[in-house]
């Protein structure tokens, strides 16, 4: 059995029990906390795996912009508890579970087999905003267009969709 | 060992699923959809760093570009939803349904 790191043990650990808080708890205020701590956890994982650059855009995206929408609109709705819905019984529920743990099991039992060594030291320019930076803004630059594109249309959406008359 | 990445990426992808498909809470349906696109995250950055290629991380760019406009669009039909029919529970919404 080859060692775990214990940086990326714990990593692991409080990202997954924080994912599985976010679908389990009821009040989405709590829900959205655990989603901050599984965020922070995931911006460790990518720091271990040696990309900085990408983890500090992941807190600014993820914990900055998604999480402070959701928080927004959680506050904007001031859900009572009789608004939050029923959820399904407990059976369908379980029955759910089984099958998610079963998609898990399709994908994770192959990689048992899989022995693969990340190389020790990343190369020189791997995470670095420079090297990102270069690949993003020469192969990359239609993809990085259409993005920008796509995000200010969601803006428009967002208002459009969100405003109570036009 | 890279299999412990993928495998924390799939536990991830499997609890967004099971948030999406167990709940019927509107907002926590979105949060797991967030959770599923970050376990392919880790996915595509493991895959970068085994073979030492910085172009893995434009994807993981692109795909957080992509959360970001989702989740914008995303909750502005939610409030829209809450404000005409007053409820966040996808149970309710069933006048579609034949």
């Amino acid at each position: 059995m080859p060692t775990i790191e214990p940086v990326f043990a714990t990593a692991a650990l409080v990202t997954l029990g924080a994912g599985a808080l976010v679908v389990s708890l009821r009040n989405p205020v709590h829900a959205a906390i655990s989603m901050l701590v599984a965020f922070l956890g995931l911006a460790v994982i990518y720091l271990k795996l040696g990309a900085p650059f990408l983890a500090a855009m992941h807190v600014l995206v993820y914990t900055g912009a998604i999480l402070v929408l959701f928080l927004f609109v959680i506050m904007l709705l001031n859900l009572k508890p009789h608004e939050l819905g029923v959820e399904y019984p407990l059976k369908t529920r379980l029955g759910l579970a089984v099958l998610c743990g079963g998609l898990f099991a399709l994908i994770a039992l192959p990689l048992l087999q899989d022995h693969r060594e990340l190389p020790r030291q990343a190369p020189a320019a791997f995470g670095t905003v420079e090297s990102v930076g270069t690949a993003l803004f020469n192969e990359y630059a239609l993809a990085f267009e259409l993005i920008s594109v796509l995000i200010m249309v969601a803006v428009f959406a967002g208002v459009l969709l969100a405003k109570r008359k036009l | 060992m890279i299999s412990h990445y993928l495998i924390v990426s799939a536990a991830l992808f499997s609890i967004g699923a099971f948030g999406v498909l167990a709940r019927r809470n509107l907002l926590i349906i979105l949060m797991s959809v967030e959770i599923m696109l970050n376990g392919v995250n880790v996915a595509l950055l493991a895959f970068a760093r085994l073979y030492g290629n910085t172009h893995g991380q434009i994807f993981v760019l692109m795909v957080m570009g992509v959360a970001a406009a989702e989740v914008s669009v995303g909750l502005a039909i939610l409030i829209s939803v809450f404000r005409n029919r007053k409820t966040v529970d996808t149970g309710d919404l069933k006048s579609l349904q034949g």
